[in-house]
């Protein structure tokens, strides 16, 4: 049983309460502060910028990370990057970016470090209490909010496989997050498992550190450089939709000739999906040291044994360091799973438009997608949303009764079929047709109240 | 902004970066032991479609803004006194404005005099301005974007100017009735009408934000 300080909770009236202080969370508070609610977020880090901040604990952040999103794409809407800032910045860049937009909007007075939200129990209907735990001692505090926005994000819990033989393996094995410092690579014969953003980029950091690098992949996927034609890789995809239908598909086609000859000929199979479905790899220089031998891609991992790992095609080789750039799971700790539509063995959360719980009104999720282009934009506009939700809801029920309808509808419109077998796959979304979909969600709710 | 319009503008290709001239004071830089900085007060930042560009606030402008206890700052954009020529319409210069406006440390007042009254409505259509104060506006747009976070908008016109076009444009577009000042609305930088108008505008932000 949890010690509380006071049993009665303390009622914050009309606030809204936002969990986690990544960039979901600050543009959630600026969003929802925009439009006129009080908002108290709580970090359970010491410090703001969530994944992009080295000082988090939890922090995802490997050397050299850099945006793999370009960034016009990537920058939040209404607060633009510096312009002379590089096409694709460095974590550190974008630290001080969301620190900049945090200061500008004086987001900092209303965020509460150290504070970890156990659980939320919805309350009287449409509202929460939510049990606040302190860092330093042991005192939880409840506190009553109108509405809970969760911002916790999903790139937190390592996802570490377990292949046979692995808890007698005797080498050094880390998760890509823990290998904080390229010179942990140096000399050494390193195994990089993973074919992903992570473990493409460490497997580069390895070709120019490590003695040798030796690559695991267990599927194949798009490789997109990161230009394309002159141009960031994925402006230069974006820009074609603004051309006609009939075209598009031809011009992309002539785009991605190269790069998917290119990764025809080092032996990766390209998904029938355009690049568009899934997250691709964008990495330039992955396939130069693959060219050049710096990386050897192997198969998947068959089982670990001693020192030795065996791969599924029969070679074995002997690692001094094995990297599992294996991504994370989402997981979501703040609430209770039932309330996001977690049920039977599945982990992964159902809400409606990617955003509100199926079960309650007033609970919703910023940030939980994965939709192959930058993801600041789009959880700019999910929390647009999710705020001129909660100010439609406050005056005008019947509109409120209507639109959770059409959020319902809208839910299935988006859905890239799961085929893709790694734990991410099950928050992909297509781009487009959820910019779409959020699009009419927004125009719904800035109309005008029918009189 | 409307997700649309961020879509499209997503999709074409930004203005060319360029140093932009950036003028600015804070309440402290003027040794004064009367003026107090106000914290709570949005900073202001000016432009204005005058070749000089920011060099033409110095003479007054920021230094009375900063008295009022705010950060005051002024921009030249593409073409304008510092700042190099470069490609680019008035997209390209409320472009400008925009990136100036998020190097200010808080959410600013947008201030534009002129063309410089179009840039800023442009500007404050795509970011969320702490207010619009539009002086004797100039070719102003016919359908000026919708300003993001609905900030206060003030329109000041010279007497001579009152039932000009472009101050009927405004108060259609944005639903307010012009404040007007004596004198010429090109003379707004010195003399005692300048002076006038600024209180005007000083007090209209002492009230708002």
């Amino acid at each position: 049983m949890q010690e509380y300080s006071s049993q009665a909770a303390y009622d914050r009236g009309e606030a809204v309460c936002v969990i986690g202080a990544g960039a979901s969370g600050l543009i959630a508070v600026k969003n929802l502060r925009e439009n006129g609610f009080e908002v108290d977020c709580y970090e359970r880090d010491t410090v703001l910028g969530g994944l992009w901040n080295p000082q988090n604990q939890h922090s995802p952040l490997y050397p050299n990370t850099h945006l793999v999103t370009s960034r016009s794409q990537t920058e939040i809407p209404d607060f633009p990057m510096p312009d002379d800032w590089p096409d694709y910045p460095s974590a550190a860049q974008m630290l001080t970016y969301l620190t900049s937009y945090a200061k500008h909007f004086g987001l900092s007075e209303h965020i509460w470090y150290g504070s970890e939200i156990s659980n939320i129990e919805p309350v009287e209907g449409s509202r929460f209490e939510v049990i606040v735990k302190p860092a330093a001692g042991n005192a939880a505090r409840r506190l009553r909010y109108a509405a809970v926005i969760i911002a916790t994000g999903h790139h937190w819990a390592p996802n570490l496989p377990a292949y046979p033989g692995q808890d007698q393996y005797r080498g050094t094995v880390l998760h890509s997050s823990q290998l904080k410092d390229a010179s942990r690579l140096r000399g050494k014969n390193v195994l990089v498992v993973g074919g992903g953003n992570s473990g493409v980029d460490i497997a580069c950091e390895a070709a120019v550190n490590a003695s040798s690098c030796v690559h695991s992949v267990r599927r194949g996927s798009w490789h997109l450089p990161k230009y394309l034609g002159g141009e960031p890789a994925d402006y230069a995809l974006n820009r074609l939709g603004a051309r006609p239908k009939f075209l598009r598909r031809f011009l992309t086609d002539r785009l991605l000739k190269g790069p998917a000859r290119l990764a025809a000929r080092m032996g990766v199979d390209v998904p029938d999906r355009g690049p568009t479905g899934e997250e691709p790899v964008r990495n330039g220089r992955y396939f130069e040291h693959v060219g050049d031998g710096s990386i050897t891609r192997r198969g998947e991992i068959a089982h670990l044994d001693g020192f030795e790992v065996a791969f599924a095609d029969g070679t074995e080789m002997r690692p001094d360091l094995i990297v599992f750039a294996t991504g994370y799971r989402p997981k979501v700790t703040a609430a209770p799973a039932k309330l996001l539509g977690i049920d039977g063995d599945s982990q992964y959360p159902k809400l409606l438009a990617r955003m509100f719980s199926p079960k309650l009104e007033t609970l919703a999720v910023a940030g939980l997608v994965e939709p192959g282009v930058g993801v600041l934009p789009i959880v700019h506009w999910q929390t647009h949303a999710i705020a001129h939700w909660l100010h439609v809801r406050k005056g005008d029920p019947e509109r409120a009764a209507n639109f959770r309808r059409q959020v319902v509808s809208e839910s299935a419109q988006y859905e890239v079929e799961p085929g893709g077998a790694s734990p991410r796959h099950q928050l992909a979304v297509d781009a487009e047709a959820y910019l779409a979909s959020l699009g009419r969600i927004i125009d719904t709710l800035e109309q005008e109240p029918a009189k | 902004m409307s997700l649309t319009a961020w879509v499209r503008r997503a999709r074409t290709p930004a203005p060319v970066a360029v140093a932009r001239e950036f003028a600015y004071l804070e309440p402290a830089d003027l040794f004064d032991l009367d003026i107090k900085d106000d914290p709570e007060a949005s900073p202001a930042l000016c432009c204005t479609g005058d070749p000089a560009g920011a060099a033409a606030f110095n003479a007054l402008w920021l230094k009375r803004i900063a008295a009022s206890g705010r950060y005051a700052a002024a921009v030249s954009v593409r073409g304008q006194g510092g700042t190099a020529v470069a490609e680019g319409g008035v997209e390209a210069r409320a472009h400008d404005l925009v990136q100036a406006a998020v190097n200010v440390p808080r959410q600013a007042v947008l201030i534009g005099h002129r063309e410089g009254a179009s840039w800023a409505a442009l500007a404050a259509g795509r970011y969320p301005a702490a207010g619009l104060v539009l002086v004797s506006p100039q070719k102003f747009p016919k359908q000026p974007p919708k300003p993001v976070g609905n900030p206060p908008v003030l329109l000041v016109v010279s007497e001579s100017e009152a039932q000009s076009k472009e101050a009927q444009a405004v108060t259609d577009a944005y639903g307010v009735a012009p404040l007007t000042f004596a004198g010429s609305p090109d003379e707004v930088f010195k003399g005692p009408a300048a002076e006038g108008l600024l209180d005007a505008v000083l007090s209209w932000l002492a009230n708002k934000n």
